[in-house]
């Protein structure tokens, strides 16, 4: 598992969007992104980072905090910074967070193929 | 985890006035909130469409390295086996019964070949001198030479004499049963054999094992070990757990929050 530097996740929104603030918890620890750059409102796109510097057994963006209204996500591009890595992106697809589900964020990057 | 258990159970002393100025001891006990049980969920990865194999007059072949490096899979752009797989452990059985197989047993460093649908999986030896990078040229060179000659992938005979589906069956079920959940019922995990379609064995690794960061290796080295052993003839052996979807793996990440 490689050392996470730096990471940056672009989050499209889709039909219900989501008002408070945006976590992730990396390793059990619970912090806030750097400042957002756009919003989670309905089909909205918002652009957060963070650079946790850390081994990342366990990455998860939090989602909707109990009695909060599900949050769905039309797509996540996710593009992390890895040390003594080249940096690699993942896109995932749509998924619905739910009141009490936290969302998944740590890819290895992907198997390489190539021709032969 | 102990914090909240702490206030279910310690009762707070505190001293309050009483009526005649005096002090007397009373109990106080916190309301206790129970953190709510969260659940990790995942998105699809959406993979990349360009890296897909496209078809074209040539024989196009893709090539990718698992992760511990020890197995290739080639991806041929057009089907090699129909309705069955082929296994072959050494270059002996490969000059007996494979073309293909035997083509590729000439490449330094393979120690198993295994074909599958359009797949073709090359064991590495560990002992090798070869890096992975020359291998799969040179493997791939001669998967494209075979097909393009047009020699069958596999004798007509020695796929005509592989037991029925049946008779497979029911030899890799007495495996699961005698050997394998015996075996791993320790760590809470259990084998199901879902189905075989041909020679092609579908199984499940339940309880313990789904989601098991060592589950590949229960899969190679007891799951497929045991099955060749008991039954030469099986092919391809492929795990259909969701191991995203673990619940209580022998080897867990940690809970968040935890």
């Amino acid at each position: 598992m490689p050392k996470l530097d730096t990471f940056t996740l672009k989050i499209k929104t889709g039909e219900r969007g989501r008002t408070s603030p945006l976590k992730y918890t990396i390793n059990g620890f619970k912090l806030d992104f750097e400042p957002e750059l756009g919003n989670t409102e309905p089909e909205g796109e918002v652009i957060v980072s963070g650079d946790p510097m850390s081994f990342p057994h366990t990455f998860l963006l939090i989602g909707p905090e109990d009695g909060e209204e599900p949050w769905d996500i039309a797509g996540i591009e996710a593009l992390y910074n890895c040390a003594d890595e080249e940096p690699y992106t993942i896109h995932m697809g749509a998924v619905t967070l739910e009141d009490d589900a936290d969302l998944n964020i740590w890819h290895d990057r992907p198997t390489q193929i190539f021709d032969v | 985890m102990a914090a909240w258990f702490s206030k279910v159970f310690d009762k707070e002393e505190k001293e309050a006035p009483t009526d005649a100025g005096k002090t007397s001891t009373v109990e106080k006990t916190e309301e206790v909130v129970i953190p709510k049980t969260r659940r990790v969920v995942q998105a699809p990865v959406v993979v990349d469409e360009s890296a897909q194999s496209a078809y074209s007059d040539d024989v196009a072949i893709k090539a990718k390295v698992n992760d511990q490096g020890d197995l290739i899979v080639f991806m041929v752009d057009r089907p090699l086996l129909e309705g069955r797989s082929f296994w072959c452990p050494d270059v002996e059985t490969a000059q007996k019964t494979s073309p293909m197989a035997t083509a590729i047993f000439n490449v330094e460093g393979v120690k198993s070949v295994l074909i599958h649908g359009m797949n073709i999986t090359v064991g590495r030896d560990q002992w090798t001198t070869s890096t992975w990078g020359e291998q799969c040229k040179e493997i791939g060179t001669e998967i494209r030479a075979q097909i393009k000659s047009g020699m069958p992938v596999v004798a007509p005979e020695c796929m005509d004499s592989l037991p029925d589906t049946e008779t497979i069956r029911a030899g890799l079920q007495k495996v699961i049963d005698e050997q394998l959940n015996p075996g791993i019922a320790s760590h809470g995990g259990i084998i199901t054999l879902n189905r075989v379609e041909g020679n092609t064995a579908y199984i499940t690794m339940g309880g313990g094992c789904q989601g098991c960061a060592a589950s590949s290796i229960t899969l190679r080295q007891g799951v497929e070990t045991s099955f060749r052993e008991a039954v030469p003839e099986v092919g391809a052996i492929l795990d259909e757990t969701d191991h995203n979807a673990g619940s209580n793996p022998f080897f867990n990440e940690l809970p968040a929050g935890m």
